[in-house]
């Protein structure tokens, strides 16, 4: 069972911010999260926590398939096509085999929910696979590869895996790894010889995969765990959720991330364990900043014109995350994310579908109900990983010393500062009218 | 049979005025039954109709109150017929989309069917006196009907539009005493009077009493000051009666009246009458772009449409008049459609502003039927092909441009500008991305869908089949056209 963290007891006195965002600014240096306290608030983000585990839990098992047995297959129509093997797969933080067991009732391997949705889909009907797929009555998993991409894409987000992609030692492990795959196909090997950055390119890509798969391996059974202990009574508050939350992020910390290819029997290591990439610094933060907070303007209702400068010209200024979704558009497997939003439908708690029957307009609009519900949830993770990182890099909440204190609060409002662009839902989610 | 038309509503609407049922729902369901079974008579009526017959039909004839010439004589033509039909669908569509929780419901919808027996009568009347009391009974309901259940100015805007259409049935009522003192006639029964034996002058004196109190009807510029107040106070139900129904009463009118029984004085006066409806049309066109609020927007391009049914009964073609009647249905049927999906914007998203309306084409948080049908309904009026608004201008442009050729080339440009300002207000209120802020529209129920669904299915069926308009009409259009045809000219210099 993974212990709560302790609360601040008595803080020393300092100025109150000046900040736009001080209240939640005061809000955090009390122990607490960006999202408002509120019954309905633990609620929902408890019950969208569950509904996001279940497709979640496609997601790394795919993820891993196609890093690890796909992997440059050049025509690979059946990646989404998990085999049994994966769906078996022990996830280390669930079952009696964990590593740490973080999900104390759950089984290792998949997702009953899902194994049941995977064989009758929406429809209910056990229908050929294929036709489940092209119906797209399926999980999306053009919402994961998505953020893998939002993850290649900006790259320099702290960390050394990146670099360590571009690094001699990497390139030959991948080319032991490419001329096993392609041994019996003079082809491919022709064109790898033709073209051996692209291929190169195409491993590192892979290499995100397995990166997003191990991140997500984690995230799965703690979000599961936390529906368990609610549903026993035992989180009481947003804080409670926030708190387990960045237990949870060090229990996993030193989780390695690593990207193995599985040719026939034989494993390469194309990053090896070995090298020590950490799950926090090289797989967590990396995540929240491509996903939660820049990603790319997606394609969706709204268009942007960059030529006009409606796109910011560093990649680190941009803002298309969940943080700063706008829900209402529809548009592609982009973020924000749609075809989560419908993965997601699927998987509700009751409670969940009660609740949003009573707003707006009910069944018709759910999805973009529980998108912003999910909005909510993500600030939430957002204020664990604030939390995570003040307590890994800065002082207690709860530090007698004022200039302590004052360094928690200039980096608390360093981080609020991100969220002073009109895009940002922060203000928004501060009342639940926003729905 | 006629009566019938009258009898249904007029005691439908005592019966609703003083029945013991206080809940507004239960009340509209029952006076959409009478409404229905008057439009089944109308239905009935029109199986029944000989289109062979140009003449008047279904007449009944009673004897009222001799000494001043006033007899109940009813009967219906290619001329009434089709607007006695559009009376009858939009006065079932304006009850039916009636708010649910409507106050004072049971004066509400007496009102409703004094106003669509009050319509019938005029246009089956076939004594002038008998017209003028169908003609002015249809104020004091209206009037009601803005000043109890209209907008903020209410109060303003109905007591404008009494005044107005007051002085408008004090004209025509001038206009008829005079015809028939004048001309020595009995009695006021149509089929006595005559203007033959009176002298150009009077005939003109006589003509423009009908013209202008008509003209306020219509309403023509410049006598239109009341109507976009009128319009855009009334409720959404109120408004389609306005527009659909009692402005056509003005238009009918001026071709029952005006032309039939003018027919040389009305040549003399055509150019005169065809530059005022191109005026009309340019300046609605014009008044509407500039429009703020999306309902005034619609109450303006009213003027414009309107325009082309002046010009087209100047012309006084045989096509010309029959394009003006078929304008007359299109118009009722599209503006009662735009009239109607404005009050679902309205209701649903609290506005009618252009600035602050925006991505209702939103498909889950939007209204994108309604945006859906908004862009049909723009299209019908900015005459988009296959719909039909398309059919019946171009029957006014194609017979009116022999005999005006400048004002129609005029009001083809002009319905060029429809086209702008239904794509301004689309493009402001469907298109664009919808405000986190303010989406919190409630849905469109179905039951809130089927008046909209009715009236595109029959624009979009009178658009691809218009000869189901028009073979009602035709036998009219024969017999009072006052100026030959482009082919009929044609024919005569051949045979030269």
């Amino acid at each position: 069972m993974v212990q709560a963290i302790e609360k601040p007891k008595k803080p020393a006195r300092i100025p109150a911010s000046n900040h736009p965002h001080a209240e939640i600014i005061h809000r955090l240096e009390a122990g607490g999260s960006m999202l408002p306290e509120s019954p309905e608030n633990l609620m929902q983000i408890i019950g969208i926590y569950k509904a996001y585990a279940v497709p979640m839990d496609f997601y790394w098992r795919d993820l891993l398939y196609i890093a690890e047995r796909v992997f440059l297959d050049p025509l690979p129509f059946f990646k989404y096509f998990l085999p049994q093997e994966y769906l078996d797969l022990p996830n280390h933080y669930a079952g009696e085999t964990a590593d740490y067991r973080v999900w104390q009732k759950g089984e290792a391997s998949a997702h009953p929910e899902l194994l049941e949705f995977m064989k009758t889909g929406e429809v209910k009907k056990d229908l050929p696979k294929i036709f489940h797929h092209l119906w797209h009555d399926r999980i999306n998993m053009e919402f994961a590869e998505a953020c893998m991409e939002a993850m290649l894409w900006h790259q320099g987000m702290g960390g050394q895996f990146n670099d360590y992609l571009e690094s001699e030692e990497y390139i030959a492990n991948a080319d032991k790894a490419i001329k096993a795959f392609f041994r019996k196909n003079p082809l491919m090997l022709g064109l790898y010889k033709l073209f051996p950055e692209m291929f190169y390119e195409k491993v590192r890509q892979l290499s995100y995969y397995a990166n997003l798969g191990l991140f997500w391996e984690v995230m799965a059974p703690v979000f599961f765990e936390m529906s368990d202990l609610y549903d026993e009574g035992k989180f009481k508050t947003v804080a409670d959720a926030m708190d387990f939350l960045v237990n949870g992020i060090f229990i996993a910390a030193g989780r390695p991330i690593y990207h193995h290819v599985y040719v026939g029997d034989e494993c390469y290591e194309i990053i090896p364990k070995s090298k020590g990439f950490m799950w926090l610094y090289e797989a967590a933060l990396p995540y929240v900043e491509a996903v939660f907070y820049r990603t790319a303007p997606f394609r969706g209702t709204k268009s942007y014109n960059a030529q006009a400068e409606q796109v910011p010209d560093e990649q680190k200024d941009f803002h298309y995350g969940i943080l700063y979704a706008d829900v209402f558009p529809v548009g592609t497997a982009g973020i924000p994310p749609t075809l989560l939003m419908q993965d997601m439908y699927h998987f509700l708690p009751p409670y969940l579908v009660e609740y949003y029957q009573q707003y707006c307009r009910g069944e018709d609009d759910v999805l973009i109900q529980l998108g912003i519900t999910f909005q909510r949830s993500m600030y939430n993770v957002t204020s664990a990983v604030i939390q995570a990182l003040r307590t890994a890099l800065l002082y207690p909440l709860d530090d007698p010393n004022p200039k302590h204190l004052m360094k928690n609060r200039a980096f608390f409002e360093a981080q609020m500062d991100r969220f002073l662009r009109p895009e940002a839902r922060l203000r928004d989610i501060q009342s639940q009218d926003y729905r | 049979m006629l009566s019938v038309l009258l009898l249904v509503p007029i005691i439908g609407a005592a019966i609703v005025a003083f029945l013991p049922m206080g809940e507004s729902k239960r009340l509209r369901q029952f006076t959409a039954i009478i409404a229905t079974l008057v439009f089944a008579w109308i239905v009935y009526l029109l199986t029944q109709f000989d289109l062979s017959n140009s003449g008047f039909q279904f007449s009944e004839y009673l004897s009222w109150v001799q000494p001043i010439g006033l007899s109940y004589s009813l009967g219906v033509d290619g001329l009434s017929m089709p607007l006695l039909a559009l009376n009858g669908l939009l006065t079932w569509i304006a009850i039916y989309s009636s708010r649910g929780d409507i106050e004072r419901p049971r004066l509400y919808y007496s009102l409703i069917l004094l106003v669509n027996a009050g319509v019938s009568g005029a246009l089956m009347a076939q004594n002038l006196l008998l017209f003028v009391i169908f003609y002015e009974l249809e104020l004091i309901p209206f009037y009601l009907l803005i000043g109890i259940w209209g907008g903020k100015k209410r109060g303003y805007a109905a007591t404008k539009f009494l005044l107005y259409t007051a002085v408008s049935g004090l004209l025509v009522l001038a206009a008829f005493l005079g015809l028939a003192f004048l001309s020595a006639t009995p009695n006021f029964d149509y089929n006595s009077i005559t203007t033959e034996g009176l002298g150009l002058t009077t005939q003109l004196v006589l003509l423009t009493l009908l013209l202008v109190g008509f003209g306020i009807k219509i309403p023509l510029v410049p006598l239109h000051t009341w109507m976009p107040d009128a319009y855009v106070e009334s409720s959404p139900s109120t408004a389609i009666l306005l527009g659909g129904v009692l402005a056509k009463l003005g238009t009918y009118g001026l071709v029952r009246f005006g032309l039939q029984l003018f027919p040389e004085t009305w040549s003399l006066v055509a150019p005169g009458l065809a530059a005022i409806g191109t005026v009309s049309v340019v300046y609605g066109a014009m008044a509407a772009i500039a429009q703020k609020d999306i309902k005034r927007m619609v109450a303006y391009s009213s003027i414009g449409h309107m325009g082309y049914i002046l010009v087209a009964a100047a012309a006084g073609t045989e096509l010309s008049v029959l394009g003006a009647v078929a304008q007359m249905v299109s118009h009722g049927l599209i503006l009662a459609l735009l009239f109607y999906l404005v009050g679902i914007v309205e209701q649903k998203a609290g506005t009618r502003e252009l600035d602050v309306l925006n991505g209702l084409m939103n498909p889950i948080r939007g209204l994108p039927l309604t945006s859906a049908l908004l862009i049909m309904a723009g299209m019908g009026s900015a005459g988009i092909p296959g719909l039909v608004g398309f059919a019946a201008e171009f029957i006014v442009f194609q017979g009116s441009f022999t005999t005006f050729p400048i004002p129609v080339l005029v009001c083809i440009i002009a319905s060029g500008l429809t086209a702008v300002y239904f794509v301004i207000l689309l493009n402001r209120t469907c298109f664009g991305k919808l405000d986190n802020e303010t989406a919190y529209y409630p849905k469109v129920l179905l039951t809130e869908r089927i008046p909209a669904f009715v009236l595109t299915v029959t624009i979009l069926f009178l658009g691809l089949q218009p000869n189901w308009m028009i073979r009602w009409i035709k036998p009219y259009t024969t017999s009072v056209a006052v100026n030959p045809t482009g082919l009929q000219i044609a024919q005569v210099e051949t045979q030269k």
